[in-house]
């Protein structure tokens, strides 16, 4: 409505620009047939021009301004309903969605989209100038305004047709340009390659080629450029040599003025932008069109998990009856389109019980988590917090209800105070030094630069896996959930240092329901109870010890777990007893022995 | 829209030398320049007879009734038009073909000059930067030349140009439209500061903006769960908003300023009537002279406002043109002498007191080393990370020079001849230096090992691999050797990547090999491969290793230990482990991790 209202702004400004424009060559003709042979009115003449002058410049400006504030603005409100759309639609969305695909909806598409509708006042009224123009010129001498307009329809068609040929050419050389690109970046990091076998010549000849290849597809740009450029200046010279030619003639037979001469040159002059303008606005409504339906697909696209019509609120905790029981009811679930990867899962955690979940890679441990978390609903079964069902609750008391720290740690561009406190905005400076130390960060936290003004993120101060962990660890304390859910919490950190997030995650879990996932011993043995995962099932459920005592495929399992930690990337180079035998033989061993151990 | 920040402005005497040298530069493409600027000029030159001829047409063939005049005229202007077009159509050509010519060159001569520079340039400069010199730097010069150029001489010839032919027409008419153009020329250029601030200022906010919405993407599974998409909104709306006001802000700055040209466009076309219409009175110009000033005036002004909203493209253009020429005039620290010597087929890598820094330490890599290597010798390098063996390897196979800085010195020779005073490409055939990861250009897996020797025939490629017995491994692939590796040899697993790697030493044949040995690992089946390929490889060469695992170690003749830049013990297992120093303690604190 608002947008609407502004484009009728631009509308209008715009009509009036058209005023301001198409009355100066008129008062012009006027002046000169009147003001100069004589009649005393010169004056006048002049200060009507100059007044003209103030209308065409006030809204010229105006209209400039109006027509981008608008598109603008509704490029802005569209920017802002997306991002809000993105972040409420299912995590199943964003999963098979990649994020440059979303990027480019909410940024290169926009402006398209913006480009577009900047020109629709200024078009509107380029429109409205020439449809006066050219009543106007045919009004007062319609034989000579036929001759001096006929080839102008033709700029607008060559403009148009200068586009459409210019645009693959031009999408041509910047693929050239990237392929010269991938070349030279090759050729870069590729460079002890080269000299060491002396090899510059070779990737000279490939640039060589590129560069050939660019200089190529440029001139074919040049030689497009080259045909419709030149012929764009000369249609409208045609028009003026018309004007001298009959319009000349016709002043020395009296039917015309001179003055009626310079108004038809400038009239003529004065339409060639708009034609070439109404040209370029229809190749970018085009481009617009294309990129408004790839927006809408976006926001046309519902959330698959919503809120349910009436939520069932969570029992408040009581004396008698602590709360954080978890029960999952044969429990199954599949991706689309790929087999069941939970299939008849069967578990209950009492309130303030810690559960390990192992299993091999793909054997469903993640999916449960983010079954209960509603980041995907359940095909059949169900899952209770505290006997109310996941999908009965707000997805706000869902949330809040259970914390969980993910594998892979995402901190946002900004302190680590608001990091921690995330889930809770605003809570006080206490609360989240208090979450720092039972999560064992305040300690490192106070050392960097800035303390817990210290920004992180992917553009910030970078931290190592562990201390990322524990800024995690500490975002879910903050959060006081009924359950806690630590997701590989450990992964990303080096063998050597899990024992610092070990301390930490003991603490934390202290009287509070915990699923954790995990694959090294030292971590399972935090929990009460393991759970043997296997094709989405449990297949086991005991302590540690007794499954290791016990349990072939359990032994297995964390077998091959211990095998990939080998190939992890460590960030410690100091050996300790665990870490190196964990690692014998591998080249990294030696390496560390080397490192540390001896020198 | 180009636009400039304060750091990358260069001063007068800079810019000057910039264009002077791509004048040099452009050498080849002189002649054709020349021709496009004769071109332009007289193009300028038509596009000023318009008025010209209208004027001849009012003041002579119409004021006086003569249609023969007026028919003559209009032939001229016809004439002139379908020459216009012509001078158009050609003058477009010359100045792309210039452009682009040029351009060739200075990629050309750019990628070349970066190519002769030795490893150290290479350890200095981010590559990023470096790649960008070659795109983005040379792109930006592009645009000027497309546009740009044609446009930035057309403007200023035309603008000089109309001010001639307005003081010849009239002095005092002149007088008045030049009243006008110095408001004009002030208001273009404090539009242009203004506005190049503003778009700094919006590229900003832009590249804040969309960091907020990836971040928002990305981060969707961490902010569901924690229940925050209204505070993350809020949080975007805040950056968005801003970048709104900061388009907003560049959008008034260029209000002014284009209400501002339109109305002293027609103001001044109302000055010319009233006080031409005076002096047409007077009988001081004729009626004739006030059109052409009129059709004219356009010919003054827009020249004004083309050349302010150049003046940022030429700024940055000359920018990139410095920064490009500062690779051109690099002198690289490797060089070539003049009349090399000769490297013998076979023969003793001689390393004699060699002390050597980087230039971005401060501390010397590697202090006093001397080492023999026997024809045919197996050395292990071993010793900590940063203790300088990998600079000791480089040495051997002069990726560096000892005296290339300051506070380097000693010298590296092979069979009695100093590296530096050999040829590169002798030296390449000679000693061969196997990376750690196998790095693989886009192309065929053919392509990718005969980048080591570009001469090699077919068969010659396939016995290189036959000989590491890695042939048969590559012709099961559905193309064999012709199949893409796809960017960075993302087709290959790493192990295949290493036997490429392999593949181009065996190609060159040499007397050594520098290895520097993987520290990751692969899985069992193709580590035994390439560790086989590799046992081949080495049979019969003098090898120098840089080497992570003892087993590596063992097999080697002697072994060299590396520790703070110096050499701490050499000689062999045995020998070193009797002697009870650091390699035995190394070595013992292997074999009690060993599985028993």
């Amino acid at each position: 409505m608002e947008q609407r209202r502004g484009l009728i702004v631009g509308v209008v400004v715009g009509l009036l620009w058209a005023v301001g424009k198409v009355s100066v060559p008129q008062i012009t003709k006027l002046g000169i047939d009147r003001g100069i042979n004589g009649d005393g009115s010169l004056p006048f003449w002049t200060g009507l021009v100059v007044a003209a002058a103030v209308i065409a410049g006030i809204f010229t400006a105006f209209r400039r301004w109006v027509a981008f504030r608008e598109s603008r603005w509704i490029e802005t409100r569209l920017r802002e309903q997306i991002f809000d759309h993105l972040l409420r639609l299912h995590v199943g969305y964003h999963d098979r969605t990649q994020t440059g695909q979303l990027m480019s909806r909410a940024s290169s598409d926009l402006q398209q989209l913006q480009a577009f509708v900047v020109m629709i006042p200024i078009t509107l009224s380029n429109l409205a100038m020439i449809i006066a123009v050219v009543v106007l010129l045919l009004a007062s001498h319609p034989y000579l305004a036929m001759f001096a307009l006929a080839p102008l329809p033709l700029v607008n068609v060559l403009a148009s047709r200068f586009s459409r040929r210019i645009q693959p050419v031009v999408m041509a050389v910047q693929q050239e340009q990237a392929q010269l690109a991938t070349v030279v970046e090759e050729s870069v990091s590729g460079v002890r390659v080269i000299k060491g076998f002396g090899a510059e010549g070779v990737q000279f000849a490939k640039v060589n080629i590129e560069a050939d290849d660019i200089q190529r597809v440029s001139m074919e740009a040049a030689r497009i450029r080259s045909r419709f450029l030149p012929a764009l200046d000369v249609l409208p010279a045609l028009g003026l040599v018309a004007v001298l030619g009959i319009g000349g003639h016709r002043v020395i037979d009296g039917a015309m003025t001179v003055g009626d001469l310079v108004k038809f040159n400038a009239y003529i002059t004065m339409l060639i932008w708009p034609l070439r303008n109404l040209a370029m606005t229809v190749a970018l409504g085009q481009r617009a069109s294309v990129a408004l339906t790839r927006v809408n697909e976006v926001l046309s696209t519902p959330s698959a998990i919503v809120d349910p019509l009436v939520p069932v609120p969570l029992p408040a905790a009581t004396i008698e009856r602590p709360v954080g029981e978890v029960r999952f009811r044969n429990v199954v679930f599949a991706y689309e389109g790929s087999d069941p990867v939970i299939d008849g899962f069967d578990l209950t955690i009492p309130a303030g019980r810690a559960v390990a979940l192992v299993g091999a890679t793909g054997s469903g441990k993640s999916t449960l988590v983010r079954l209960l978390t509603r980041f995907h609903d359940v095909r059949s079964g169900a899952i209770e917090i505290d006997g109310v069902d996941v999908r009965s609750m707000s997805l706000a008391d869902l949330r809040s209800a259970v914390g969980i720290v993910f594998e892979d740690t995402f901190l946002f561009h900004d302190p680590v105070r608001v990091n921690i406190a995330f889930a809770r905005p605003g809570v006080s400076e206490d609360v989240v030094q208090g979450a720092a130390r039972l999560a064992g960060a305040h300690e490192f936290i106070t050392h960097l630069p800035e303390g817990y003004d210290t920004i992180l993120g992917e553009r910030g101060y970078s931290l190592s896996g562990g201390q990322r962990q524990r800024i995690a660890i500490a975002r879910a304390i903050v959060a006081e959930p009924r359950v806690l859910v630590l997701d590989d919490a450990t992964s990303a950190v080096d063998p050597s240092k899990e024992h610092e997030i070990r301390e930490a995650m003991s603490t934390v879990m202290r009287d509070r329901t915990t699923i954790v996932i995990a694959h090294r011993s030292g971590t399972i043995a935090l929990a009460d109870t393991v759970v043997l995962l296997d094709d989405g099932r449990a297949v086991a459920v005991g302590s540690h010890e007794e499954l290791l005592a016990t349990n072939d495929r359990y032994r297995q399992v964390l077998a091959a777990w211990a095998v990939r930690d080998e190939d992890g990337d460590d960030d410690a180079p100091t050996p300790n007893p665990e870490a190196t035998t964990a690692v014998v033989g591998s080249p990294v061993a030696f390496s560390r022995a080397v490192d540390g151990g001896v020198v | 829209m180009a636009a400039i920040s304060e750091q990358d402005r260069l001063d007068r005497v800079q810019t000057w030398r910039a264009l002077r040298r791509s004048y040099d530069l452009a050498r080849p493409q002189r002649r054709i320049l020349h021709a496009a600027l004769t071109l332009i000029l007289m193009s300028t030159l038509i596009t000023l007879a318009g008025p010209l001829l209208l004027r001849s047409a009012i003041d002579h063939g119409i004021k006086d009734g003569d249609g023969r005049v007026l028919n003559w005229l209009i032939v001229v202007y016809l004439g002139i038009t379908a020459f216009g077009y012509i001078v158009g159509r050609v003058q477009y050509l010359a100045v792309n073909r210039a452009g682009e010519g040029f351009l060739r060159t200075l990629r050309l001569t750019v990628f070349e000059r970066l190519q002769k520079q030795s490893m150290a340039f290479f350890d200095r400069e981010k590559a990023g930067v470096l790649v960008s010199r070659m795109t983005n730097d040379i792109e930006s010069m592009g645009e000027l030349i497309q546009f740009g150029l044609l446009q930035f001489v057309s403007a200023s010839l035309l603008l000089v140009l109309a001010v001639i032919v307005l003081l010849v027409m009239s002095w005092q008419l002149a007088l008045v439209a030049l009243v006008v153009l110095p408001l004009l020329v002030v208001a273009s250029v404090r539009f242009q500061k203004q506005s190049n601030r503003a778009y700094l200022d919006v590229r900003e906010k832009v590249g804040e903006n969309l960091s907020v919405l990836q971040e928002g993407i990305t981060g969707v599974r961490v902010i569901q769960a924690y229940g925050q998409q209204n505070a993350r909104s809020r949080r975007f709306l805040s950056t968005n908003r801003s970048l709104f006001d900061s388009h907003m802000h560049s959008v008034k700055v260029s209000t002014w300023y284009f209400g501002l040209v339109e109305f002293a466009g027609i103001a001044a076309t109302g000055a010319i009537i009233g006080v031409g219409g005076w002096l047409v009175h007077r009988d001081d110009v004729s009626i004739g002279t006030v059109t052409a000033f009129i059709l004219l005036l356009a010919n003054l002004f827009d020249p004004v406002q083309q050349l302010s909203q150049l003046y940022n493209t030429v700024q940055s253009s000359t920018a990139a043109l410095h920064k490009l020429f500062i690779i051109i005039d690099a002198k690289p620290d490797v060089g070539e002498v003049e009349h090399p010597v000769p490297l013998p087929a076979r023969g003793a890598i001689d390393v004699v007191d060699v002390t050597f820094s980087y230039e971005t330490a401060d501390r010397a890599a590697l202090r006093g080393v001397s080492i023999t290597v026997a024809d045919g010798e197996r050395l292990a390098l071993v010793g900590p990370t940063g203790a300088g063996k990998s600079t000791l390897a480089k040495l051997m196979a002069r990726l560096y020079d000892p005296s290339t800085v300051n506070g380097s010195s000693g010298s590296v020779s092979f069979g009695g001849v100093d590296l530096r005073q050999s040829s590169m490409s002798d030296l390449r055939r000679r000693i061969v230096v196997v990376p750690q990861e196998g790095f693989c250009f886009g192309g065929t897996i053919r392509e990718n090992i005969r980048i080591a020797r570009p001469t090699a025939t077919d068969a010659e490629v396939e016995q290189a691999l036959n000989s590491i017995g890695a042939l048969g491994r590559f012709l099961d692939f559905p193309e064999g050797l012709d199949t893409e590796v796809r960017e960075r040899g993302s087709r290959l697993s790493a192990g295949e990547r290493q036997l490429v790697a392999l593949a181009r030493a065996a190609l060159v044949d040499p007397a050594v090999l520098v290895l520097d040995e993987a520290t990751s690992n692969l899985d069992p089946g193709t580590e035994a491969v390439v560790e086989h390929a590799l046992e081949q490889l080495m049979r019969g060469r003098t090898v120098i290793v840089v080497a992570h695992r003892l087993s590596t170690v063992r097999r080697a003749d002697r072994i060299a230990v590396v520790v703070h830049g110096e050499l701490a013990e050499l000689g062999s297992h045995d020998q070193l482990v009797a002697r009870g120093g650091r390699y035995s303690a190394l070595a013992s604190a292997w074999e009690a991790s060993q599985p028993h």
